[in-house]
């Protein structure tokens, strides 16, 4: 029998039936959907995460206080635990002890907000060093200057801004030597950084770096850091880095048994080996829940197609009464799910591909994320296929149903 | 050898205790280019007789030869070819495609044929024409009388030029003008283009259109005869 017959057929004949062929495929619809905008969004989000990532700089090594933690409920865990000390900076800068380290930084978070005369602003205020920030983003003050050791060392009351804490203080008028107040502690603007954007988790334009020692004297009232940036020579000694920064460390502390470490460190390539992990777990899970959806709409269409041959006995009868072959009736049927399936399949791509554009929309526009929107070729291509095997896997059982019928019996059927 | 050969054939519906016995013992010989009533009261095993000539059904016992050939000579799939290749059938319920146009149904042998699409439309067209329903052709079966179904269903049964044409009661459903018209056609198969023609009906009037009757009753041949003044439609048209 002929393809272009064949397939003419079982459209006219789903077309009959429009409300019931729509209602029938709305399970692949959906799964194909959630394909779509699972691969879609899930892709957004991985370049999203790594593009902040690459930010650091494959060069930066970061040493935090605590347990690594096992998940984000775990994170809070760091934030308290006061294992980074001095020392064990001091340690770090032997050459000895780390022989690939140019640069090291301790590093605080002070909570709380800025103002200028009558305006405040919540900012993202760091206890840090000012050359650490510059090298590391590769971002130098616009205006002005980076505070140095001098200020490190004197716990001076300098500050450098990003360019929105600038322009929510200071409007369009200049904001060097001006005095601003973090905690009651007044601190003078020394610089302020060019606007960057987004970049390794934060938003550079909203940072508020001042030496970490006042910080920690006059803002905060600790003697421990909450981080420790290392930049080792290049990319290529960074493991070997990490193993020397460990093995220092535990050393400074008195561990001997690794499980016992109270500090962990986080490379770039690690973030990104975990974060590669996680989108897979994540990925594997929800393809799992999109299978069952696809299995759920395949017997839905295989009970429908089932009705249909039913229904159709006569016309099958007399199309095998006039010469039509069992393997006619069986693919002519099969075409009609497989039809019904792929075209599940296409809607199901479309919708995905306006939920995806919509989400993309979403969030570039109202939570201002850097966010890109690629359209997933591969889930097109695997969504047709999976929709249409779908329909070819749970054709076949009502297709042979209706090509072993009787053309007898099957024209005498009420 | 005669096209159609049936010796002592039997058919018996159903089995263990409730068995109806539609068919028993028939025995006749058809040659290629007969036309042939075959009478009887409802329920004598017409319909019965004709599916298995038609081999749509198998008998239970006995012997039934098409071309020299049995059922059993044949796979599934050839037997198929057969039926869409050498036989015509009109079914006593003309069994068209209810949603489908005249068009669309009398094509429908062509597309198991194995002839090109292209040409289907003109075939089918062809044999519209030849029964005179060129007009109503994009009509579907539920804009159509009895008569012209019946003509849409013999337009069918003619598309691959088959040499038998099994009807089964095809003027049954009819008036007697329309039946004319639709005997007319028939008659001209047989005479014109030496179609052998199987005709089942139980009116004595319209067996006389063919040159030979066979009558059954409750299963049996009771009688298997020429007619002696066949009759002709065209004459009763005009
Ligand atoms: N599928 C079946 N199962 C059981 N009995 C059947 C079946 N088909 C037909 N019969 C019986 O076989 C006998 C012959 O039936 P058949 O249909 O051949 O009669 P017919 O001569 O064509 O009658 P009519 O003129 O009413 O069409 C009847 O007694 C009928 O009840
Ligand atoms: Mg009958």
């Amino acid at each position: 029998m002929n393809f272009r017959y064949t397939f003419k057929t079982s459209f006219t004949s789903l077309i009959a039936n429009k409300s019931r062929s729509a209602l029938t495929i709305l399970g692949i619809v959906i799964g194909i959907t959630a394909i779509m905008v699972i691969v879609s969004v899930g892709n957004g989000a991985e370049s999203l995460i790594l593009g902040e990532i690459s930010g650091m700089g494959a060069q930066s090594i970061v040493i935090r206080p605590g347990k690594q933690p096992k998940g984000p409920s775990d994170m809070a865990g760091t934030l308290y635990s006061d294992s980074l000390k001095p020392r064990d900076v001091a340690a770090l800068k032997k050459k000895s002890n780390v022989p690939y380290l140019v640069n090291v930084a301790p590093a605080v978070i002070v909570p709380g907000s800025v103002s200028y005369g009558g305006e405040t602003y919540i900012p993202m205020i760091f206890g840090w060093t000012a050359n650490m920030m510059s090298e590391m983003l590769n971002l130098y003050p616009a205006e002005g200057i980076n505070f140095g050791e001098n200020a490190i060392r004197d716990k001076a009351s300098v500050a450098v801004i990003g360019s929105k804490v600038k322009k929510e203080l200071f409007g369009g008028s200049s904001a060097l030597g001006k005095k601003i107040k973090i905690k009651n502690k007044k601190f003078r603007v020394i610089g302020v950084y060019p606007p960057r954007g987004q970049v390794a988790f934060f938003n550079v334009d909203e940072v508020v770096i001042v030496p970490y020692t006042t910080a920690m004297t006059y803002l905060l009232g600790i003697s421990h850091y909450n981080e420790i940036i290392v930049r080792a020579k290049n990319p290529e000694v960074v493991a070997r880095t990490v193993n020397d920064i460990e093995a220092t460390i535990r050393e400074t502390h008195g561990i001997t048994d690794p499980a016992d470490d109270d500090f962990f460190v986080v490379t770039q390539k690690g973030m990104v080996n975990q974060i590669k992990n996680i989108m897979g777990v994540l990925t594997a899970f929800l393809s799992a829940v999109v299978a069952i959806s696809l299995v759920v709409g395949g017997i839905g269409v295989m009970n429908i197609m089932l009705v249909s041959v039913t229904e159709r006995t006569r016309e099958i009868g007399l199309r095998k009464a006039i010469g039509a072959t069992d393997g006619d009736i069986l693919r002519q049927f099969l075409v009609e799910s497989v039809i019904l399936t792929a075209l599940g399949g296409i809607i199901g791509i479309a919708l995905g591909t306006v939920f995806s554009l919509l989400t993309s929309f979403i969030l570039t526009h109202y939570l201002d994320l850097n966010w890109s929107f690629s359209f997933p070729f591969l889930a097109v291509v695997l969504g047709i296929a999976v929709s249409a095997f779908v329909g070819l896997i749970f054709g076949i059982y009502p297709a042979r149903q209706a090509a072993k019928k009787n053309p007898i019996e099957a024209l005498r059927y009420e | 050898m005669a096209l159609i050969e049936v010796k002592n054939l039997e058919k018996i519906y159903g089995d263990g205790d409730v068995t109806t016995p539609a068919l028993r013992d028939i025995s006749f010989n058809i040659e290629s280019g007969e036309f042939i009533a075959v009478m009887g009261p409802s329920g004598s095993g017409k319909s019965t007789l004709l599916h298995i000539l038609g081999f749509l059904d198998r008998q239970t016992s006995g012997v039934y030869r098409f071309g020299g050939k049995t059922i059993d000579d044949y796979s599934k799939d050839e037997i198929a070819h057969v039926r869409n290749k050498k036989m015509g059938f009109v079914f006593q319920a003309f069994n068209l495609l209810p949603r489908a146009t005249v068009l669309e149904n009398v094509k429908l042998p062509l597309v198991y044929s194995g002839i090109k699409q292209a040409e289907w439309d003109a075939m089918a067209t062809d044999v519209i024409k030849s029964v005179g329903l060129l007009k109503r052709i994009k009509h579907e079966p539920s804009q159509l009388s009895g008569g012209e179904r019946q003509k849409v269903a013999i337009a069918r049964a003619l598309v691959n030029n088959p040499n038998v044409i099994f009807l089964d009661e095809p003027t049954g459903n009819l008036d007697s003008k329309s039946g004319r018209t639709v005997m007319e056609i028939i008659q001209e198969l047989s005479e014109e283009e030496k179609r052998t023609i199987i005709l089942i009906t139980h009116e004595e009037s319209t067996a006389e259109y063919a040159k030979r009757t066979i009558h059954l009753f409750d299963g049996r041949v009771v009688s298997d005869e020429k007619v002696k003044y066949q009759r002709a439609a065209r004459d009763f048209v005009k």
